[in-house]
């Protein structure tokens, strides 16, 4: 089946055998029109012996008295200029008139010779150019047909045609009558029926159909049956190649159809008219014949090419869209909604801006223009207020932006933007913000992460380093006790005393700087007076900064200076400082200790005179295990500043240290 | 003679607790893992426990936990962890005291005697309760006599220590700042002799604490104020 639908040799059997059963169906057709209009074919007479011939013979003779009648009446006027007058003849008895042939007037030639006589004017009208008209007539009734009418007599060799039949032929609308008042000559010669006239066209026709009169009735079923099955295959079949699926549209199948519909309609137009022009234009009767045929062929290949198209372009379900009009509609539509999308297309930010502006100048415009009225002024004062609130909403967005980006850049990348609210342009930055604002949150977790397991290593560590250093302390102490008389002894368990306590400190102070810098601390934060605390700590070193002989300037503000922090963690930042300044402050000098509000935020400032040379710089000095220079072999972790840094930037504050010279400055801001 | 068991893993360690001990005229026993101890505190008379937390077979906690469910003898837990919530889940489990390594051998025997004082001669103590007398754990000021005591031992205070010790226990638990002491104390506006309450408070704790930087009875809130804490 499939086979049968791809196969071209059925296709071109069909294309070759539609316009034979065409043309068997067409002339079929015409053969039961044309045995009604002809008569009894059973007569088997000759073509001349036909009702068919024999009206139209007494149509033509009829028209042409008709003709002369007019011609007469309008005076012989140029304007029915058919006949022309002519002298050089033995008719004397009148004018003569000889039609000059005109195959525009005459719609149908024939080849049936006339000469009429008005019986009035003894005027004579012909179409036969002779120089003895009287011997004419008289030789009339000796050709192979003649009619001749004389003073209402009709005597003629064609029996249909005789006085008795002729008035049954002669249609309605015309009548024996016109011919009173003329005698009427009329010869057909047989010789005619031999060139190219309607006569001969009719005889070819008639002979064609003459004893097949039965045929029809088999025929116009059959070729109509043969037709209509060979289209449905056709139908069914094209389009489908062999190899390929579905409907396979070629060059022609995308030509716009409406064109393509004129152009073919044309041809078979023209193709046509050159088939019919045959009959009128005097070339052998074989030709036109064979014209006619080509024509009908031209005809048919040009319509079959029409209808596979239209087939194809119909199951390929493209039949509207292979129209020209469907394409422009379609471009049109097609390029107003990319206008309407670049308009509305939230990624180009300049094609959007460009839009905004000119509409603002052109309604800003168009307002102005207006304004030459109150209501149109107030409409512009409207317009600018809408148009600057619109500005500084877009502005708010784009602040929510930034701040979002300062976070980010100051560290806190706990940022989240919406991006609905923010929308186009600004929507998309506020997407890239959140990802980068996410990337950086998780790189975060995973330092703290680390950091937390570090803090946790050492936490560990120092427990297994405590339980043997808790021996060490003890026996020392037990040692320092016993009564030893050396000297020497006495000043090495001093060391070692000195060292182990050291050692001690040293842990205490590394596990508490690893559970400060990773974070690792839960904070218990209350309102805290600073002042109390410095006055309290303060106190607490009193005896300490006494025995170094530091002399302590306070210099504090009358108010509390109030801050939320966690009371411990506050305790040990000045605590860590002031430890500071008894280990490694020059002795007899003063301690500056200031405590002030200025922009709302609070600095606590001490200054003091260091013992060595600070020949580090204050970052180092910040960081963990850092001392400066000469104090590594003192007392002291070397961590206490960065403990402090990291307690103070926990709770919210900023840490600063200055030196100068010998002058050593904290600042801690909150 | 007291008897106290001393619990430890690390033998030198023991060994010098009771060095220390037997020295202030203790008896001591040791045990060197959980098992151990509760079998001499099952089999002895003992009056006081310094209890190890990391030890084999039987830690500190799950020892103190067994020791609890019969005796009411002070557990001094001796630890070298000393984050706070270690401190805590030892103290919440039933010690009465936590002493982190290393530690000060002084202060480990200041808290075993101020333990023992309290344990031993708490149902002696029929003081007649008079209204002059201020009172919070072992913290006492007779207002009469003048006369403040720790543990039962009496403390000897300047006028200034003693009025600013007494104001707070006044008040017990109540948090004053510098200022609200003074004023209160000296009945009079400060004019920036704040400082003096500091160092006397320092001096007040140095007196009647163990560890003045670990004060029971004396606190200190850094940044807010001073409280007596109230313990029943």
């Amino acid at each position: 089946m499939e086979n049968l639908k791809k196969s071209t040799w059925t296709r071109v059997l069909c294309y070759i055998l539609i316009p034979i059963f065409l043309i068997i169906l067409i002339l079929s057709v015409l053969n039961v029109a044309i045995t009604s209009e002809y008569g009894d074919f059973n007569k088997n007479q000759d073509f001349v012996q036909t009702e068919n011939f024999a009206m139209n013979y007494l149509y033509s003779i009829v028209t042409d008295i008709e003709y002369i009648k007019e011609y007469e009446k309008s005076n012989k006027s140029q304007s029915y200029g058919k006949y022309a007058e002519i002298e050089d003849s033995d008719y004397s008895e009148g004018r003569i008139y000889y039609e000059s042939r005109n195959y525009n007037d005459t719609y149908i030639y024939n080849n049936i010779q006339y000469i009429i006589i008005n019986k009035e004017t003894n005027e004579l009208y012909t179409n036969i150019r002779t120089k003895n008209y009287i011997q004419d007539i008289e030789d009339m009734k000796t050709k192979d047909i003649y009619w001749v009418y004389e003073d209402g007599n009709i005597s003629t060799n064609i029996e249909l045609m005789n006085q008795d039949n002729a008035k049954y032929l002669i249609s309605d609308y015309q009548s024996m009558e016109e011919m009173q008042g003329y005698k009427v000559y009329t010869s057909f010669d047989m010789q005619a029926l031999n060139s190219t006239n309607v006569f001969y066209i009719q005889q070819e026709v008639y002979n064609l159909f003459k004893g097949h009169e039965n045929a029809p009735v088999y025929l116009i079923p059959i070729s109509a049956i043969c037709l209509i099955a060979m289209i449905i295959y056709l139908c069914i079949s094209i389009g489908h190649e062999k190899g390929k699926e579905g409907i396979v549209l070629n060059g022609i199948d995308k030509f716009p159809y409406e064109i393509l519909f004129t152009i073919i309609s044309m041809i078979i137009g023209i193709v046509l008219s050159i088939g019919i022009a045959g009959i009128e234009v005097q070339i052998p009767q074989k030709m036109v014949i064979s014209l006619f045929l080509l024509s009908y062929l031209g005809s048919y290949a040009s319509g079959m090419v029409l209808f596979v198209t239209t087939v194809k372009r119909i199951k390929a379900k493209q039949f509207w869209k292979t129209f020209l009009i469907y394409k422009i509609y379609a471009w049109i539509k097609r390029s107003l909604k990319k206008s309407i999308n670049a308009i509305t297309d939230k990624t180009n930010s300049n094609r959007k801006i460009a839009i905004l502006y000119w509409s603002f100048i052109i309604i800003t415009s168009i307002l102005i223009s207006l304004s030459g009225s109150f209501f149109g002024f107030l409409l512009l004062i409207a317009f600018w207020i809408l148009v600057f609130y619109e500005i500084l909403q877009y502005n708010k967005k784009l602040k929510q932006i930034q701040d979002a980006l300062m976070d980010i850049y100051q560290g806190k990348p706990d940022v989240h933007l919406d991006e609905e609210v923010l929308k186009g342009t600004l929507g998309k930055m506020a997407k890239y913000i959140n990802d980068i604002a996410g990337g950086f949150h998780n790189a975060i977790e995973q330092s703290l992460k680390s950091e937390r397991m570090k803090t946790e290593l050492i936490t560990n560590v120092s427990h297994d380093i405590k339980t043997p250093l808790t021996s060490i302390i003890n026996y020392v102490d037990l040692l320092k006790k016993e009564n030893i008389q050396d000297a020497k002894i006495e000043q090495y368990i001093a060391i070692l005393d000195k060292k182990s306590q050291r050692l001690k400190k040293l842990i205490e102070d590394l596990v508490e700087a690893s559970k400060v810098s990773s974070g690792n601390l839960k904070l218990n934060m209350e309102d805290i007076n600073i002042k109390e605390l410095i006055q309290q700590i303060t106190g607490e070193f009193e005896d300490k900064f006494e025995k170094k002989n530091l002399k302590i300037d306070m210099n504090l503000a009358k108010e509390s200076m109030i801050v939320k922090a966690d009371t411990r963690y506050m305790y040990r930042i000045v605590e860590n400082l002031f430890s500071n300044i008894t280990k490694y402050a020059l002795e007899n000098t003063r301690v500056y200790i200031e405590l002030k509000k200025y922009n709302e935020r609070i600095y606590l400032t001490i200054k003091n005179i260091s013992k060595d040379r600070l020949n580090i710089t204050s970052e180092e000095l910040m960081q963990r295990f850092v001392r400066g220079d000469k104090s590594r072999y003192t007392e002291g972790s070397g961590l206490g500043l960065s403990i402090a840094k990291s307690l103070t930037e926990l709770q919210g504050g900023n840490f600063n240290i200055q030196i100068d010279g010998d002058l050593f400055k904290v600042e801690i801001i909150w | 003679m007291y008897q106290i068991l001393v619990v430890d893993d690390d033998r030198e360690i023991a060994n010098a607790i009771e060095i220390y001990l037997s020295r202030e005229g203790y008896k001591v026993l040791k045990a060197y893992d959980g098992e151990e101890a509760l079998n001499i505190i099952k089999n002895n008379e003992i009056h006081l426990v310094i209890l190890d937390v990391m030890m084999p077979k039987k830690d500190g906690i799950e020892t103190l936990e067994e020791i609890r469910k019969t005796k009411t003898i002070p557990v001094i837990m001796l630890s070298a962890k000393s984050e706070d919530y270690d401190k805590i889940a030892g103290l919440d489990t039933g010690a009465d005291d936590y002493i982190t390594k290393p530690f000060n051998p002084l202060e480990l025997i200041a808290r075993v005697k101020s333990h023992l004082r309290r344990y031993v001669e708490f149902g002696n103590l029929d003081k007649k309760e008079s209204k002059s007398l201020l009172k919070t754990g072992e913290l006492e000021i007779d207002d009469e006599k003048k006369k403040v005591t720790v543990d039962g031992k009496e403390i000897k205070l300047t006028a200034t220590e003693y009025h600013i010790l007494k104001f707070l226990l006044e008040n017990k638990g109540k948090v004053f700042s510098i200022t609200q002491i003074y004023e209160n104390v000296w009945n009079e506006e400060s004019y920036g002799a704040e400082n003096i309450i500091a160092v006397h408070i320092r001096h007040i704790r140095e007196k009647i604490e163990i560890n003045p930087k670990e004060p029971k009875y004396l606190k200190v809130i850094w940044g807010i104020g001073y409280k007596i804490e109230d313990i029943t």
